[in-house]
């Protein structure tokens, strides 16, 4: 049986170059190279599912079901006479990643057939998007060890999700024969495809998580969805001698190099994982002195390893044409009407600035929106800094340690908002609201308040305990002696008297000030 | 294009992007085939050229579900299925 990837069929994909050559933007490294050196270059094309409710050229439902072929038509089906109609929520979602990654969205922008022969597809061709595609020319902002660059994206177009395969009775090679599921197909994707900008696995990574950041932001891509991101790699080792004096490498040394495509990449760890592999793969062939192959290659997840995949199709082959059932579109003015959120990196700038916060628990308090727009709605009606410690640390901590996200407890944020109400009021000890109150809320589901009565973790009563520090300074006289001594430790012992007495439920620091006070008398 | 005779390679290269297996003979009988459908498709040249229809742009729907198929129906067609799926030969 086959992991379902079956979207990376075993052909060559030359990529697409519609960039003018010579384009007078910079590449995003500008690094020095030494003679000898041999310069690692990673273009990427990278596919992501776009969440809407229907497909992309049918209105049959997208969401995943245990059943095959449950969510089909005669459109995805293939069925002839079927005739597509485009998805306004696609689109859409494709004008907000423009606007997100600052694309130039072109005045008509069309679909094309793209021909070759596998099941996954049952129309024998895929509507995609050519030459003229959705979205043009953007940048996306990562940083890299601290440093910021601009990735440049190419190109980002609409396409349909083919169906999925199971090859049954063996591998792809030897299967005995082949299931198929078309609930998959008509799918929209999004594929966005980058310059050859990268030059390590590691920039990689960081790109693909800021892009997937991004996308939820934008609302229009569920990361936790098996199979929402796939990405494809063209690598490239070039010699250091081709770069020119500022390092940067020409367009002509980028063509002239063979690269080798990478295929079934479906996450972040894996892409760097797979490129590491491959970048070492092919600096090994060149420092042995062999020939890189230009190729196609498959990434092998359980063992760790690229394969060589037969290619048997070039860009030619796919004979593109347009697509006469789907007429253009005119959307770019939809850029100036659809809003988009404020993105990740911005926001991570603002929480910064607005509610001095340092720049890793900026980072933590922006990883999802969620996490970003809980965190105002404390912040704003408490203290920045008590958010912080509450959301960064406290709340993401302990999901975290239980395997959960914030989206796992959206309808229960009013209850966390009530526990940082409580510590802000000075009901309840930091500690316990952390330890106790927090854990057990998330363990058993109980509201802040039940918690806090059952477990009698009301702060004690002032009367409480300077009766208590009465008594801890009674039944301590050596400690009492040693402090008026200038033990000044001795006072920590005191604390702990009182706090025993007290339950835990006495705030140390208060304690602290109360025996300081009554040893003065 | 119709310029080009076509050759055999041309032929075979077809079939396999059409994942035909054709024998030698067969070959030889495509080549001439191909040749007199390309000739075929030059008469489209003669027909003269007809207004366009009103360019339509921006057809889209709203994006709300619709009944699908039921999966019998989906697979009333099909010569071959197994538990729901499409079944079909090895494809590599």
């Amino acid at each position: 049986m086959c992991d379902g990837g079956d979207w990376q069929m075993a052909v060559v994909q030359i990529p697409l170059r519609f960039t003018p050559v010579g384009s007078n933007r910079h590449s995003m490294t500008a690094q020095t190279v030494q003679q000898g050196d041999l310069v690692t270059v990673i273009g990427l094309e990278v596919h992501v599912q776009l969440e809407t409710d229907t497909k992309i050229f049918c209105r049959c439902s997208t969401e995943q079901t245990d059943d095959p072929n449950e969510n089909v038509c005669p459109v995805c089906l293939g069925l002839p006479g079927a005739l597509p109609v485009l998805n306004e929520g696609a689109v859409e979602a494709a004008v907000k990643i423009g606007k997100a990654i600052d694309a130039e969205i072109p005045e008509e922008t069309r679909f094309h057939r793209k021909n070759y022969y596998y099941p996954d597809l049952p129309k024998n061709f895929q509507i995609t998007q050519y030459d003229e595609p959705i979205c043009q020319e953007g940048e996306l902002e990562i940083s890299v060890e601290g440093e910021r660059r601009d990735v440049r994206i190419e190109r980002a177009h609409l396409e349909e999700d083919p169906g999925s395969l199971q090859h049954v009775g063996g591998s792809i090679d030897t299967a005995d024969y082949t299931l198929v599921d078309y609930n998959r197909a008509g799918t929209p994707l999004m594929e966005i495809v980058t310059a050859p900008d990268f030059r390590s696995a590691s920039e990689v990574r960081a790109f693909l998580a800021e892009l997937e950041e991004v996308l939820e932001y934008l609302g229009v891509f569920d990361a936790g969805r098996d199979g929402s991101l796939r990405i494809d790699a063209n690598l490239s080792i070039i010699e250091g001698e081709e770069a020119d004096e500022n390092g940067e490498i020409g367009i002509d040394a980028l063509e002239a190099a063979n690269r080798t495509e990478v295929k079934n990449i479906s996450s972040h760890k894996g892409a760097e994982k797979a490129l590491a592999y491959e970048e070492t793969r092919q600096k090994n062939a060149i420092k042995r002195g062999r020939v890189v192959e230009q190729e196609t290659r498959h990434w092998d997840e359980s063992r760790g390893i690229t394969v060589s995949m037969r290619s048997k199709e070039e860009e030619k082959d796919y004979r593109y044409f347009e697509e006469a059932d789907l007429p253009p579109l005119r959307v770019s003015h939809w850029k100036d009407e659809i809003s988009i959120p404020e993105l990740p990196t911005a926001r991570r700038e603002r929480f910064r600035s607005e509610y001095d916060l340092n720049e890793e628990a900026a980072s933590k308090l922006t990883s999802t929106k969620q996490v970003a727009d809980f965190y105002e709605t404390i912040a704003d009606e408490f203290d920045p800094d008590l958010a912080a410690t509450w959301v960064a640390d406290n709340l993401l901590g302990e999901l975290n340690y239980r395997d959960m996200e914030i989206t796992d407890i959206e309808d229960r944020l009013e209850e966390v908002t009530r526990l940082v109400e409580l510590v802000a009021e000075d009901e309840i000890t930091a500690k316990n609201a952390r330890e106790t109150v927090l854990r057990d809320m998330l363990d058993d589901e109980q509201d802040p308040d039940s918690i806090v009565e059952e477990a009698g973790l009301g702060k004690t009563d002032d009367d409480e305990v300077q009766s208590a520090v009465v008594e801890a300074i009674e039944e301590n006289p050596d400690a009492v002696e040693d402090y008026e001594s200038g033990d000044d430790g001795a006072i920590n012992f005191l604390v702990g008297q009182v706090m025993q007495k007290t339950g835990g439920s006495a705030d140390p620091g208060d304690v602290n000030q109360l025996l300081r006070a009554e040893l003065e008398k | 294009m119709s310029d080009d005779a076509v050759t055999p390679e041309d032929v075979r290269h077809v079939a396999s992007l059409a994942r035909v297996d054709l024998e030698d003979d067969e070959i030889e009988q495509f080549t001439g085939q191909f040749a007199d459908i390309l000739e075929y498709f030059e008469t489209l040249d003669e027909v003269p050229a007809v207004d366009q229809d009103a360019e339509l742009t921006n057809v889209m729907e709203p994006d709300e579900v619709r009944d699908s198929l039921d999966s019998e129906s989906a697979l009333e067609n099909a010569p071959e299925t197994e538990d729901g799926y499409f079944k079909g030969p090895n494809v590599s």
